[in-house]
């Protein structure tokens, strides 16, 4: 726990109501970054800083206003409180707004969600530049005479935030993280130069894949996209990249949330309980995994993390429903967002799963796109590899996928055993049919 | 620091709305841009102090140095639900330092401005050199500009409740037009950016950039179906801007668009002939073929473009241009953000591809002028060669012609979440408005697809371009590179693409 910072939370909520606020709740948070990036064997950038914020929410007679700064000194903050103060007075009435009933802030896990390294005070200037240099000599090397340009980047730091609410509530947290990048530009024929990249994003260093894998896997998802061009349009069974789910999935996710029902913004709005996808789709919001990039004891609203199962075999149990819809709605609130949310992973990797699909393909990118959230439907360009007996024969590119999402879930044949681990969407690849892919 | 001015104080909190009561009619000389020295008036920052902090970050070498002072203040209020019980302010002070060294670039920010913050800062730049100090110049010059976005007022001297009737209106007049209206959404947001460059040649710039929006988002119900749309006018815009006419104007196209939605079919999948509508539509320019004419992309050869300076890459009625000095628009600068004057450059003339849009470090490598191109999301950030606001050039033909001539294709309205692959040029776009074309003749409504194509080709295969340039009136427009959101405008007229990949569900 930072004693100076939840102070000064309690202090900015003590001055909030002395300036006539009936409720406040304050966030502040502390950060560090260092970032080193590689080219042509020189560091190509560096850069370094350290930021502070401070956000406020101020309730005062029934209105609500959401105010930040970074300048912390107390001089400042009064006034800035007292002119949150007035500017709040000004603004509807809201019978909905209002801080969180306490009873849903209590019984907070007490477990360690181990979100800061240990190892974070040791790691040197002089480590950056050695992660960075080798990605980028790996990626070189795997690249050859391929490559036009290889850039690699390392990118880490520290986070403290604090909490305080009027109501009672107090929360701290603290984290590190690291990022490695490499990506590279390789020479193809004629003018096209593709670009392909990989990346790692953990809470330890030590959680890190060494330099030289990432370098290699850029080098390697580059030239995969070698001699890429579109096929005719076909209906296909297509397998999604770990990675690359997550980017597919907003579009679904964006309909579970209470505002989005709320606002008749959602697909979802009258289906719980229903199927909205195959019996091989669950999705679980797990707030408790160890150094899960979305690992929290608490939401934004200060509401206690649960771990729910949203999806249950293809039926929809859940929304994510913070405080204020859920007072619109009339309807309990569950978490405000999703905190790290796991597909959990099938039996098979995805290269024997090929084997069996015979001719299909194997979504590596997506391009441009978009989901209707009140309505389901989403069209979004692609690339990857054709495979035939599961074996690339073609790389593929400027070709599309359209659908409802409440058709598309449907589709979704098996999941792989391949979680991908650097994001808070811990999800496998997947694999999904008859899905028609549009090219020539 | 030089102590702070009361002032400063204020200005220094987010609600800054609500403190014009306190400060009214003290600031209204700081419209002029005649009269610079904002910062050093509000936060004690002396030339003295720049040199001071521009030496520490060359003190081991490098060509360049430049410090961006920055001074933000960002307002919005929301409408939900026939209410306007939501506000949000932010406030963003501080300074970025940059050292450049060739390409190499050592960057550090602070949000304290104290000369020991600056120094501290100075010093992680100084990092990317390693040789003897540079000097920086001994004095420094104001840079002269046009001001491309004059305000009558200061945004923060508009109190709030004169915002609160034009997200009423947008409210009140979108359910007025529809009963299948169910549910609007109204934003108003306006921000105030104060920015000043110093840089190690001597050159001292500072800027007021306005920036807002009034935005309206419905939902229609009919027949158990619901369409969602939405529309926004801004830009750099004085706050007069934002009259009773443009509320209604926001209206009326949001909900028109969302009404059009119910009939609306999704074409055939396919390669076909693709009209972009006049005006938002630039916003594909922008991507398939702006991007890649930024001159870093060129340096480190991923762009597609970066063996075609000189050469033809478009039909001869094709002119392509980057001009930051439009009044108003939203991409405009009076100078960039390294101290380089808003200008408009040509990249296509006549088909030919003349110039790259550049910052210093590429215009250094290329052996050219910067162009004004050099921007940052902040003082958080370092300068990327980034688009103000890109524009085709209106042709000879009738937009009419232009629909007969694709026969039978689609008519893009509206395009949204576009991205574009530098290196292939290849490129997607989401079509959230547009109509088949039968026969040259506009069809139903279409929603919900993506085109595809690649941009070196599509501008290749641009057959035809008509006289109706419409510049995109929106103050939303926001371009992400390199982690940063940078606010660019866009225009285009009627053109005919020979042949995209329609991404629909029909075979």
């Amino acid at each position: 726990m930072n004693k100076e910072m939840l102070e000064l939370c309690a202090w900015v909520v003590k001055t909030a109501k002395v300036a006539g606020a009936d409720a406040c709740m304050v966030n502040l948070d502390s950060n560090r970054s260092v970032e080193v990036s590689y080219r042509d064997h020189r560091p190509e950038n560096i850069k370094e800083a350290s930021t502070k914020a401070l956000i406020v929410r101020v309730f005062v007679n029934g209105r609500y206003s959401n105010q930040s700064t970074s300048d912390l000194r107390k001089d400042a903050l009064r006034d800035f409180l007292a002119n949150a103060v007035v500017a709040t007075r000004l603004l509807a009435e809201d019978p909905y707004r209002t801080l969180p009933d306490p009873k849903y802030c209590q019984g907070r896990a007490e477990v360690d969600l181990e979100l800061a390294d240990a190892a974070y005070a040791s790691f040197t200037p002089e480590n950056r530049h050695e992660l960075a240099k080798a990605m980028e000599n790996a990626c070189l090397q795997a690249g050859g005479d391929k490559v036009i340009s290889v850039t690699a980047q390392e990118e880490d730091g520290n986070q403290e935030s604090v909490m305080v609410a009027s109501n009672g509530f107090e929360g701290y947290s603290r984290g590190t993280y690291y990022a490695a990048v490499a990506q590279m530009t390789a020479q193809d024929a004629g003018d096209r130069r593709p670009n392909g990249y990989s990346y790692a994003v953990t809470v330890c260093r030590r959680d890190l894949p060494s330099p030289e894998e990432i370098g290699v896997q850029a080098a390697r998802r580059t030239l995969d996209l070698m001699g890429a061009k579109k096929i005719k349009t076909e209906t296909l069974p297509i397998i999604i990249e770990n990675q690359n789910v997550g980017r597919l999935f907003g579009g679904f996710l964006g309909a579970m949330f209470g505002r989005s029902i709320q606002q008749k913004r959602s697909f979802l709005a009258d289906k719980k309980g229903q199927a909205v996808g195959s019996r091989h789709l669950t999705l679980v919001d797990d707030p408790f995994i160890p150094k899960g990039l979305g690992s929290r004891l608490y939401d934004n609203d200060g509401i206690t993390a649960q771990k729910r199962v949203m999806i249950e075999a293809g039926v929809l149990k859940e929304f994510f429903v913070d405080w204020y819809y859920s007072r619109k709605l009339e309807w309990e609130p569950t978490a405000g967002g999703p905190s790290n949310l796991v597909i959990p992973a099938g039996q098979r990797p995805v290269k024997e799963i090929m084997k069996d699909l015979g001719r299909g393909i194997l979504i590596s990118g997506f391009i441009g796109g978009n989901s209707n959230p009140t309505t389901g439907d989403a069209s979004i360009g692609i690339t990857g590899q054709l495979f035939e007996n599961g074996e690339p024969v073609q790389a593929v590119a400027e070709m599309n996928i359209a659908d409802n999402h409440l058709k598309f879930w449907h589709k979704l044949i098996e999941v792989a055993n391949d979680p991908f681990l650097y994001s808070s969407s811990r999800f496998p690849s997947l694999v999904f049919e008859n899905v028609v892919v549009s090219g020539v | 620091m030089a102590e702070m001015s009361r002032r400063s104080f204020l200005k220094t909190t987010a609600g800054a709305a609500a403190a014009v009561p306190v400060l009214a009619g003290g600031w209204q000389h700081l419209l002029s841009a005649e009269k610079p020295g904002y910062f050093e008036r509000e936060f004690g920052i002396s030339d003295a102090l720049c040199r001071k902090v521009l030496a520490a970050s060359l003190a081991r070498g490098g060509d360049y140095a430049d410090l961006y002072f920055e001074h933000t203040i960002g307002n919005w209020i929301v409408l939900e639900d026939g209410k306007v019980s939501r506000a949000y302010s932010d406030v963003a002070l501080g300074v970025g330092i940059r050292t450049v060294k060739g390409d190499q670039v050592g960057y550090g920010f602070t949000q304290e401005l104290d000369e020991k913050a600056m120094l501290n800062a100075a010093a992680i730049a100084a990092t990317i050199a390693a040789g003897g100090k540079t000097e920086p110049a001994k004095q420094f010059a104001w840079l002269k500009t046009a001001n491309h976005y004059p305000l009558v007022k200061l945004l923060t001297d508009v109190p709030l409740t004169a915002k609160l009737p034009l997200v009423q209106g947008v409210n009140e007049k979108c359910f007025a037009l529809s009963p299948l209206v169910v549910k609007v959404n109204a934003t108003f947001h306006d921000q105030q950016k104060r920015i000043m460059v110093v840089t190690s040649d001597g050159v001292k710039a500072e800027d007021l950039q306005p920036r807002n929006y009034l935005t309206a988002a419905v939902v229609a119900e009919k027949d158990g179906k619901r369409e969602q749309a939405g529309w926004n006018l801004g830009g750099r815009r004085d706050f007069s801007y934002f009259s009773q006419a443009a509320v209604e104007a926001i209206a009326v196209k949001a909900v028109a668009d969302t009404l059009l939605l119910f009939d609306a079919v999704q074409p055939p999948a396919g390669e076909m002939p693709v009209v972009l509508g006049p005006g938002v539509t630039g916003v594909l320019l922008h991507e398939a073929i702006g991007h890649g004419m930024e001159a870093d992309f060129n340096r480190k050869k991923t762009s597609t473009y970066c063996t075609m300076i000189g050469k033809k890459v478009a039909e001869p009625f094709v002119t392509i241009i980057d001009d930051g000095t439009i009044p108003g628009m939203l991409g405009s600068i009076n100078f960039d953000d390294e101290g380089i004057p808003g200008q408009r450059t040509v990249l296509v003339e006549n088909g030919m591809l003349k110039s790259y849009m550049h910052d210093r470090i590429s215009a250094r490598y290329y052996k050219v002028k910067p162009t004004g191109n050099g921007r940052r999301e902040s003082y958080q950030h370092y300068v990327q060669p980034r688009m103000r606001n890109t524009l085709m050039l209106a042709g000879p033909a009738d937009p009419r012609d232009v629909i007969r001539a694709a026969g039978k294709g689609i008519f893009v309205q509206n395009v949204s979440n576009g991205q574009v692959k530098i290196g292939e040029g290849d490129f997607a776009f989401y079509v959230s408005q547009g109509r088949l074309i039968e026969d040259g003749k506009l069809g139903a409504p279409i929603k919900d697809i993506n085109i595809m194509g690649n941009g070196p080709k599509m501008l290749q295969n641009i057959g035809m371009v008509a006289n109706d340039l419409e510049l995109f009136q929106g103050g939303t427009g926001a371009c992400g590179k390199g982690g940063q959101a940078v606010p660019c405008g866009f225009g285009q007229p009627s053109c005919l693409v020979k042949s995209l990949t329609v991404g629909g569900v029909r075979s």
